[in-house]
């Protein structure tokens, strides 16, 4: 499959973000575009600067917590959000039945992940973080899902869907 | 291929539905919406106040969510095919896709779409279109304020209601 991915995320139904990965990780995720007039006039630059991962992940919640009541308002009870995409990146979204919500930010080339995103549920975050006996039942703080099985299996498995172009 | 484009053969309706198109001014307001086939839940006129709003906000989150990296341009030539984030062009729910339209001077065009519609955003540029003929040339309409004007209605009816 053509294109790349930039990031995944992982979040509880507690709305806290229990997993995080970015690839490409030689480059910070938050580069030129910040600048927005939402953020030009309400902060100053060091301000700007100073928004880190966590709050990149407290955004994607909000964004994809809004839309998903957004698409329900419109589509119906049964509806569900699948995808957005901007001209420069493209978020998948995927929700469990146990509200376990996945996302993945990709390049705009990228079809649908919502299959890849259920694989990664159900062969490696059930597999290694449900069924690890080391792991509690919830995560705060993302304790118990970063294990070594998981972080692996992950790898290996975007490796194989985006395999690594020369650059 | 043009002589058997008849008005039946141009007809999308197996292809695809427009189900409604919003308009949301540069500060977040409703200003136009209309619903051109059903196939959406019925919305009272605060909740649509209410959507639009939301996703106004959202759409500019979703600019300062850019994760690409920059592209490592030569110094010379400052800015050189590094085009300006946009919020979000199209979303997509199991239901219905939504293609947004922004333009320059910041009004949203929502089209809410069949999720089979082809040309979604050639669809909503025309819009963008008969809006630009027949409301702000309109000279009786304020500019922000919400859009009544009945020529432009025939025309989106004309436009985007199949036959």
């Amino acid at each position: 499959m053509a294109g790349s991915v930039y990031s995944f995320y992982i979040f509880d139904r507690h709305t806290e973000c229990i997993y995080t990965k970015r690839f490409n990780s030689a480059q910070p995720l938050r580069p030129h575009a910040a600048v927005t007039s939402l953020t030009k006039s309400s902060l100053p630059p060091t301000a700007r600067k100073a928004l880190s991962e966590s709050d990149d992940a407290k955004l994607i919640f909000g964004t994809i917590f809004s839309l998903r009541r957004m698409v329900r308002q419109l589509g119906g009870e049964d509806d569900q959000f699948l995808s957005y995409r901007t001209n420069e990146y493209k978020l998948h979204y995927y929700e469990t039945p146990t509200q376990l919500k996945f996302i993945m930010l990709t390049d705009t080339r990228v079809g649908s992940m919502r299959t890849v995103l259920h694989q990664i549920w159900a062969t490696l975050y059930v597999e290694f973080v449900v069924k690890s006996p080391m792991a509690p039942a919830e995560h705060p703080g993302g304790v118990g899902v970063a294990n070594e099985m998981f972080e692996g299996g992950l790898e290996g498995f975007i490796g194989s869907i985006f395999p690594p172009q020369p650059a | 291929m043009a002589a058997c484009r008849s008005p039946a053969a141009t007809s999308a309706a197996k292809l695809g539905v427009v189900f409604a198109l919003l308009i949301i001014n540069k500060a977040g307001g409703l200003i136009y919406n209309h619903t051109f086939a059903p196939g959406l839940q019925a919305l009272n006129s605060n909740d649509s106040l209410i959507l639009a709003g939301t996703f106004h906000g959202i759409h500019a989150i979703s600019r300062t969510l850019n994760p690409v990296p920059p592209k490592h341009s030569n110094t010379s030539v400052p800015n050189s095919r590094n085009l300006p984030t946009t919020g979000i062009e199209s979303l997509e729910s199991s239901h219905f896709r939504l293609t947004c339209f922004q333009t320059p001077t910041g009004v949203k065009f929502l089209l809410v779409t069949s999720p089979e519609q082809p040309n979604a955003d050639v669809v909503v540029r025309r819009c963008y279109e008969i809006y630009g003929d027949y409301v702000v040339k309109n000279p009786f309409y304020s500019l922000e304020m919400p859009v009544r004007v009945e020529k432009f209605e025939k025309a989106l009816a004309g436009y985007l209601v199949r036959p």
